[in-house]
């Protein structure tokens, strides 16, 4: 009987699934369904996947060694996505892998459909990432902390963390993602880290510093002047800036 | 000068008037340097740069463009700060300008500085006060962000030297692409004094880069590279003109970019063409950097698109497509065979599609199905490539066939598929008009 495994919605949560799958049955037909999107089938065994740190890292170095890093890059950001069937693709797309001649090229193999959805979805995420480096505003709260609401369909989070902590390595700020409740979050001097399960407190985050009112003022004051009359086009900058980022940003809220 | 009357203006007011001022300068990149923060200040660079938000306009706004001050000794004809037009006048203070660079970029609204500047008393009065803005930002603040400076034609050689090793790039506004329309519409400049820094920075980055091989840890002069614009439309140059202008700029002063500014009436001035009510010639801007751009990736010469009996682009088919039904002689390019330069001046086919097939090609042999899967737009393509020895549909190798296809580009599939070879009869041969024509017409 086709095996199922079902784990959470976290990389470690799939990685640990693609553990035991990889174990258990890498030869044979077997499916992963992620816990809260499980759409139930005839004739599979379900199995309930226990999560550890341990699993994820071991898949983790599996992926890197074989498959090499630009495949485990395009894997990480796939499984970033909210897409029901990511983690079932990617355990295939390394079930495929060792079935070509060079595993490494595993993601060049466009035409399986696999591989097709993995790749799909790992530049949408990896777009999105890019975006939203673009894209977010932050605002000075009271004591200097700098905090930035953004409203996301993948989980950017993780990808954004770097290019920030590069950027302001003496500014405490914060990062909060709506779609998912979840928490970038850095204090001066160190790296980031990703906080999930925690609420924000609306009336602190609302609890903006003296000159914030003014620098946005600003901001915006220059945005309106920076256009030139004439040339107008109201489709092109939807092009370039879609309407699904103007909710969380400065000058157009 | 007369005597002036100083009031004190808020900041705000400041930023409305100088940004508005800046608005026409059109470089807003800040891609060309990779630079990690070192950790004791604020900011990074990334080689491909961020732009972070896009204005009505449509463009991107990336860098806070300003000028430091709307004061102007000269008197150009096309420019709103031109020292002959009644403007309120203002300028920043160095401490001004950083405070809004350190504070816009910490909210990540910005990538950088733009910093630009009217004439106040003289080339080298303003310069130094441009380097007084950039020395405070990256030594005081500690700004490893993106900043763009322009270089004031006349200003001091080494004082020049000074502000290229604190800005990522430099630009010199050519203003305007030939030196009889300087003369006319900018009586202060000559072509000359703009050519002469532009000189300079290339020099000077040539033996930033030995010095660099030396000690690893020389600084860097002007790591972004140079670049300039100039305004097309308010003199009487062809595209032909303007284009081997931009030709030999990238030639011989090793230039990253050239910008072309549609020229926008904010002047009433017999030297400058009527205000037509038509607004900018945004069509023709965009003929010159689609030009551009195959003078840069695609290996094309300027003689090759324009010549002197056509010496504007085609309003109706962009440069390369124009070029391709000029020489179908050349035509069709089998793609299993041809060479990566000939690929490239395939309409349809860019510098990623064509690597691709050249890499692609090596596993096997290629069909139009895997062309579409790389990228290819092969609704303007497949009347030039042929695959296996094959043509996509049963085509015509013939100028007026394809030129009448390919302005129905909304429309797929040629005529021919879809049953249609012979053309609707109109009281109006629309097709073969030469630019001059359909000028007269619009």
């Amino acid at each position: 009987m086709k095996k199922v495994y079902i784990c959470n919605d976290t990389i470690t949560g799939i990685f640990s699934a693609i553990y035991d799958a990889w174990k258990e049955s890498r030869d044979k037909e077997a499916g992963i369904e992620l816990r809260g999107k499980l759409d139930t089938q005839l004739f599979c065994e379900y199995t309930e996947v226990v999560e550890e740190e341990r699993k994820a890292a071991a898949v983790e170095k599996l992926i890197q060694k074989h498959l090499g890093y630009n495949t485990y890059w395009d894997i990480y950001h796939a499984l970033l996505s909210e897409h029901p069937k990511k983690a079932e693709a990617v355990f295939h797309v390394m079930q495929t892998a060792r079935t070509v001649g060079n595993s490494k090229k595993v993601m060049d193999h466009l035409s399986n459909p696999d591989v097709a959805l993995v790749f799909e979805l790992s530049r949408k995420a990896a777009n999105e990432a890019h975006q939203f480096m673009e894209f977010i505003r932050f605002r000075e709260l009271e004591h200097g902390i700098l905090f930035s609401e953004i409203t996301p369909k993948n989980r950017i989070l993780t990808c954004i963390g770097d290019h920030f902590t590069d950027r302001f390595p003496l500014e405490d700020w914060m990062v909060y993602d709506k779609t998912h409740q979840e928490f970038l979050v850095h204090c001066a001097k160190h790296p980031w880290i990703l906080v999930s399960g925690e609420c924000l407190n609306r009336e602190e985050a609302e609890k903006i510093s003296k000159a914030e009112a003014e620098f946005e003022r600003l901001w915006k004051g220059f945005f309106q002047s920076i256009s030139i009359k004439e040339r107008e086009n109201p489709i092109c900058q939807r092009t370039h800036l879609p309407i699904h980022f103007r909710q969380d940003m400065t000058e157009f809220c | 000068m007369a005597e002036k009357i100083q009031v004190q203006m808020s900041m705000y007011d400041k930023l409305q008037i100088l940004s508005d001022a800046a608005k026409y300068d059109v470089a807003c990149t800040s891609s060309g340097v990779d630079r990690k923060g070192d950790g004791t200040g604020m900011g990074n660079c990334r080689a491909s740069g961020l732009c972070h938000s896009f204005s009505a306009d449509g463009r991107c706004i990336c860098l806070l463009k300003i000028l430091f001050t709307n004061e102007c000794i000269y008197d150009c004809k096309y420019c709103i700060n031109r020292s002959s037009n009644d403007v309120v006048r203002t300028s920043f203070t160095p401490e001004e300008v950083c405070t809004l660079t350190m504070e816009f970029y910490r909210r990540n609204y910005i990538e950088g500085l733009f910093l630009s500047s009217g004439i106040l008393k003289s080339p080298n009065y303003t310069m130094e006060l441009i380097y007084a803005t950039l020395y405070r930002l990256r030594k005081v603040c500690n700004f490893q962000g993106y900043i763009h400076v322009k270089a004031i034609p006349g200003t001091d050689a080494e004082l020049l030297g000074r502000v290229g090793f604190l800005a990522d790039r430099m630009s010199v506004n050519l203003e305007l692409p030939t030196a009889e329309g300087l003369r006319l519409l900018a009586p202060h400049k000559n072509r000359k004094n703009i050519l002469a820094p532009m000189r300079l920075i290339q020099n000077r980055m040539v033996e930033n880069k030995q010095e660099i091989v030396l000690y690893k840890n020389a600084p860097r002069f002007v790591p972004a590279g140079q670049s300039t614009q100039m305004i097309v439309g308010a003199t009487p140059e062809t595209d032909y003109q303007i284009l081997n202008v931009a030709e030999s700029l990238y030639q011989k002063f090793g230039l990253k970019r050239v910008f072309y500014s549609a020229f926008v009436a904010v002047n009433e001035d017999t030297a400058l063409p009527a205000r037509t009510g038509e607004g900018p010639p945004l069509l023709r801007e965009h003929r010159l950097y689609q030009a551009d751009w195959l003078l840069r990736y695609y290996r094309f010469e300027a003689r090759e698109l324009l010549d002197e009996e056509h010496p504007n682009f085609n309003i109706f088919l962009d440069p390369k497509c124009n070029w391709a039904l000029k020489h179908l002689e050349q035509f069709p390019v089998e793609v299993n065979r041809a060479d990566y330069n000939m690929l490239l001046r395939v309409p349809g086919i860019g510098v990623k599609s064509a690597q691709r097939i050249v890499k692609a090609r090596k596993m096997g042999n290629l069909k139009f199905d895997d062309l579409k899967k790389m990228g290819v737009v092969l609704k303007r393509a497949l009347y030039f490539l042929t695959c296996g020895g094959r043509m996509m549909y049963h085509t015509r190798l013939d100028e007026d066939y394809i030129t009448r296809n390919l302005l129905n580009t909304k429309e797929k599939l040629p005529d021919s598929v879809s049953g249609m070879t012979y053309r609707q009869l109109s009281l109006f041969d629309d097709m073969n008009y030469t630019d001059s024509q359909t000028a007269q017409i619009l």
